[in-house]
């Protein structure tokens, strides 16, 4: 890492990139300092991490019932498998343009595009993991004249866990990259428009600055989440 | 035979059919300036995009997409190889990789402006830069995992160190990184249409842009649907090229 920054470092200072717009390591690190020391910065960290979780909370709420409901029935889920790729593979940044036109830059559009990022993933996945459900478990339950319901809360839903699990860490880092780019491109309230006021108004160590912050933000997401999912789901050993 | 095929093409299609006749008729007589009809949509697509504008918006689009990304995925493919197999220089970078790869890859378009103004080298270098990741961790997580067993026969028939990775473990890695490339592949398309939605006078993510900001919300429709198509469509031509390429590995699935 910091060898990384002593070449950064160099090129800029003597190397190929001297005199160019690129900051110096040097200046990028002292600039994070100084928007990590205003006020304005925290408040649109806050925002962006509002919006991330918020997003995530309904889009875990809505997705996983539904996700779960899909996966109980095969006509259903062969039904909805077209529905949900297609949405899945198509990235929100697309609907961005309409969905500033009836939101307006808000963090609600920011929400918007959170849960639209993340919902058909997330229920595709509890709708796999449901389907996965080990068949032997099952006919042993049955056996013990279980009914559906204790099938469905005992078996099924724990099996899905991992899978679950799974479309949850990869929502927890879409949510934050989806908040971080309402901003900048839908100029929803947050760092992600922060960063575009520093980068037009010809602050390029403070538009570097900003890129750091959402690196320590992406991995905090990831560690926060990872922290979480040994906690919550400690018998799977991924 | 025949019969539940159909039954199973039928049960796999009628839902998105159902979706496009509901929004079709349950927009007809909309007046809401923020959503048209559809019929009118649908006209206004024809017109604009069969085959009127797409010299102009799409094909740059996808010029930068695809320049971009095979520049980012082979730096990724060699950095990723390179790394995969020196356990100690793996040591050393990947707390940085890790570091920069939790930059989400638009938040990084800005920068490339700073660097090159609204020039078509900014995007291509922001595409190429945000396609490394995924192709890279993917082509590292590929020759840490390959079979130590594979390992060991290449060395019991002697072959040489470069031969043991390009024929032996860089194809045994090829599953996962194709995905990876796909990864790249959906991250570069991102990328491209952020670019252009940043600042641009052409591009798809421009066309929108400028439709939105003139109130022009049908022609803004439009574009987000041919966006949406795109977008679909070159995941769903990757799937195809990467199932022909991968056959070896699909057949030999299905017979272990």
């Amino acid at each position: 890492m910091f060898g990384f920054l002593l070449i950064w470092q160099a090129a800029t200072t003597f190397g190929p990139l001297v005199g160019g717009s690129l900051p110096t390591a040097l200046q990028a690190v002292l600039s994070l300092g100084d928007i990590l020391a205003e006020p304005d910065t925290w408040e649109a960290i806050g925002k962006t991490v509002y919006m991330a979780l918020t997003g995530l909370f309904i889009s875990i709420c809505l997705a996983i019932p539904v996700g779960v409901l899909i996966g109980l029935s095969s006509a259903a889920f062969k039904s909805s498998k077209l529905v949900f790729d297609f949405f899945k593979v198509i990235p929100p940044i697309v609907i961005i343009p309409i969905v500033i036109l009836v939101l307006g830059p808000t963090a609600e559009m920011g929400i918007f595009l959170v849960v639209f990022a993340t919902f058909f993933m997330l229920a595709a996945q509890a709708a796999y993991g449901v389907r996965d459900t080990d068949p032997v478990l099952l006919d042993t339950m049955k056996c013990y004249g279980l009914g559906k319901f204790a099938q469905i809360i005992y078996a099924r839903i724990p099996g899905a866990l991992p899978f679950i699990a799974i479309g949850i860490r990869i929502s927890v880092a879409a949510s934050m990259i989806v908040a971080v780019v309402a901003g900048l491109i839908g100029g929803a309230p947050s760092l992600g428009r922060e960063m575009l006021l520093y980068q037009s108004s010809g602050q390029p160590s403070k538009t570097f600055a900003t890129v750091l912050v959402f690196g320590l933000l992406g991995l905090a997401f990831a560690r926060s989440w990872a922290f979480l999912q040994r906690k919550l789901i400690f018998w799977t050993a991924a | 035979m025949i019969l539940k095929r159909l039954s199973s093409i039928l049960l796999a299609i009628w839902l998105p059919i159902c979706l496009v006749v509901a929004w079709w008729f349950g927009s007809a007589d909309s007046t809401d300036p923020f959503f048209p009809p559809l019929s009118v949509i649908w006209e206004t697509f024809l017109a604009l995009w069969v085959f009127e504008l797409v010299p102009v918006h799409v094909v740059p689009s996808l010029t930068n997409l695809f320049t971009g990304l095979s520049v980012g995925v082979v730096i990724g493919l060699s950095l990723g190889v390179f790394i995969g197999t020196n356990e100690r220089v793996a040591k050393y970078v990947e707390p940085t990789i890790d570091f920069i790869r939790s930059i989400p890859g638009v938040a990084t378009i800005p920068i490339f402006i700073l660097l090159f103004g609204l020039d078509p080298i900014m995007r291509i270098s922001a595409i190429s830069f945000a396609s490394i990741f995924p192709t890279m961790l993917a082509a590292i997580q590929g020759m840490h995992q390959t079979n130590a067993t594979i390992i060991d026969t290449a060395r019991v028939f002697r072959l040489s160190k470069a031969d043991t990775i390009f024929r032996v473990r860089i194809p045994a890695a090829g599953p996962i990184i194709a995905s990876g490339i796909q990864v790249s592949l959906q991250v570069a398309f991102v990328v491209t249409i952020a670019s252009e939605l940043l600042g641009s006078g052409f591009g798809l993510g421009a066309f929108t842009l400028i439709a939105t900001d003139s109130f022009m919300i049908t022609d803004a429709w439009t574009g987000v649907i041919l966006m949406g198509i795109l977008g679909f469509s070159i995941n769903f031509f990757f799937d195809l090229v990467e199932r022909r390429i991968l056959r070896w590995y699909l057949i030999s699935k299905k017979i272990a």
